[in-house]
This record gives structure tokens, sequence and C-alpha cells, in this order.
């Protein structure tokens, strides 16, 4: 069972609240939120905020197939999967991610979590420009993505 | 054929619309639609280096939302996404 979401800040806002009820079962005895935020440093460099972009089309297609092949590559059968990431501007400390997950027990959960936001982060096409005290912006380097379909 | 190249993350400081039309030959590749790209910047940010080096480490991607590699060629008007170095989270 997946939720998968590009949510728009300028329409609303990330919330656990919704997370949590998407993947409330008895069928699962383990959940695991993950969050990411908006830190205030990065490259001794101080960040007031974080405009993320993203190609919302591809990354829900990264995110389906992501979920799908954990049940092949991690053998994870039963399981929720929530995954929302913002786009737009964000202030410090507001959260740019959402990955909750509920599996029967511990160790999948947590190997399941973990698997899902490293594999975003190698594959699914979303951007951040970084804005800084001195009112300067950049756009992080970031790492090229695989192109595994010719 | 006309192509409209949709700019996302960093190649978005390429243009103020967000997108860059293209005039290419019938069966162009994606290959001649980056060096289109290279060219345009030449002319545009004077061969601005970081800007070509986005475009040098971009894929690029069709109206169907597939990866699609250097030899890939375009057979119809359309909308191809440049997809630069990502890095969400």
């Amino acid at each position: 069972m997946l939720h998968a979401k590009i949510i728009n800040i300028k329409e609303k806002r990330i919330s656990l609240s919704e997370a949590e009820k998407f993947i409330s079962s008895s069928d699962y005895g383990a959940s695991i939120y993950f969050t990411g935020t908006v830190r205030n440093q990065n490259n001794n460099k101080s960040v007031i905020g974080i405009t993320y972009d993203s190609h919302d089309a591809l990354v829900i297609k990264s995110f389906e197939e992501i979920y799908k092949e954990t049940e092949k590559k991690l053998n994870i059968l039963n399981k929720a999967v929530f995954i929302e990431h913002a786009k737009g501007y964000l202030n410090l400390g507001e959260i740019s991610i959402i990955i909750a997950v509920a599996c029967k027990h511990r160790d999948e959960a947590y190997i399941l979590s973990r698997y899902i936001i490293e594999e975003i982060k190698k594959r699914s096409p979303i951007w951040k420009k970084e804005h800084y005290v001195d009112n300067q912006s950049d756009w992080l380097k970031g790492n090229p993505i695989v192109n595994e379909k010719n | 054929m006309k192509i409209k190249v949709e700019l996302f993350g960093a190649s978005r400081e390429f243009s103020k619309n967000n997108l860059i039309e293209f005039e290419i030959k019938n069966n162009s590749t994606i290959k001649n639609i980056r060096d289109e790209m290279i060219n345009y910047l030449d002319l545009k940010f004077d061969g601005n280096k970081d800007f070509k080096k986005i475009v040098e480490t971009s894929v690029f991607c069709t109206e169907n939302n597939n990866i699609v590699s250097d030899n890939y060629k375009i057979t119809k008007n359309q909308k191809i996404a440049i997809i630069p170095p990502i890095g969400g989270g």
C-alpha cells in the first residue's frame, strides 16, 4: 500500500498526522517516521531557506518504482508506505520530506525506511536552491541521475 | 521540427520562461539537442562554463516520462525535459 505525492507548499504543508492515518493498521507492529527538514548550515554557509524544484511526474514514477522493487530486493511483502516531498520555498526547520513506513516487525521497517530515502536521493528528480543570510542563493550541485533505460 | 526544452533545477537559470525552443532537423537525436543547448549558452551567456557543465551532466526525459539516451531519435514536435544532477530529500 503506497501513498506518493508532491506537495506544493503554496497550497498546503506536509503533515505527520496524515502519514500516521495512512500507515496505521493492526496488521503492523512496527512503524518508522523519517522526516527531512531544512537545516541552517551547509558547506559553511548560513542557510535561511530552501526552494525545492521537482519534475513531478518522474518523481512519482520513481517513488512507485522504489516501492515496487522492495518486494523483490528486500523481500518485504506486507507494508504501508507514505511518501510526500515538498515543492516550493521552505523556511528553516520545515519538513521537506516524510517517509512513513509500517511493517510487521522492526527489522524490516528500519531496512525499508533507509532503503527508500537512499534510493530517492539517487533517483528522484528533485533539486534544491539554498538561500543564504547575505541574500545570495545557489542551486546545489547534486549527482547525475543514472540513465538505466536507453 | 520544433522542440521545447523544459528547464528544471539549476537549468532554470538559462531562461526566465523555464523553457527554450529549438528548431531541429528531422531525425535529430538527444545529442543534437544537447549540442543546441551548448550553442545557446555560448551565445546567451558567453559560454558560461558552469552552465555548460550542467548540460553536459544532465539527462533528458521525453513527454512520456522516460529518461532517454543521447542516441534517442526525436520523431515529432515535442517537449523534452532536461534533468540536471539531482539532490532532494
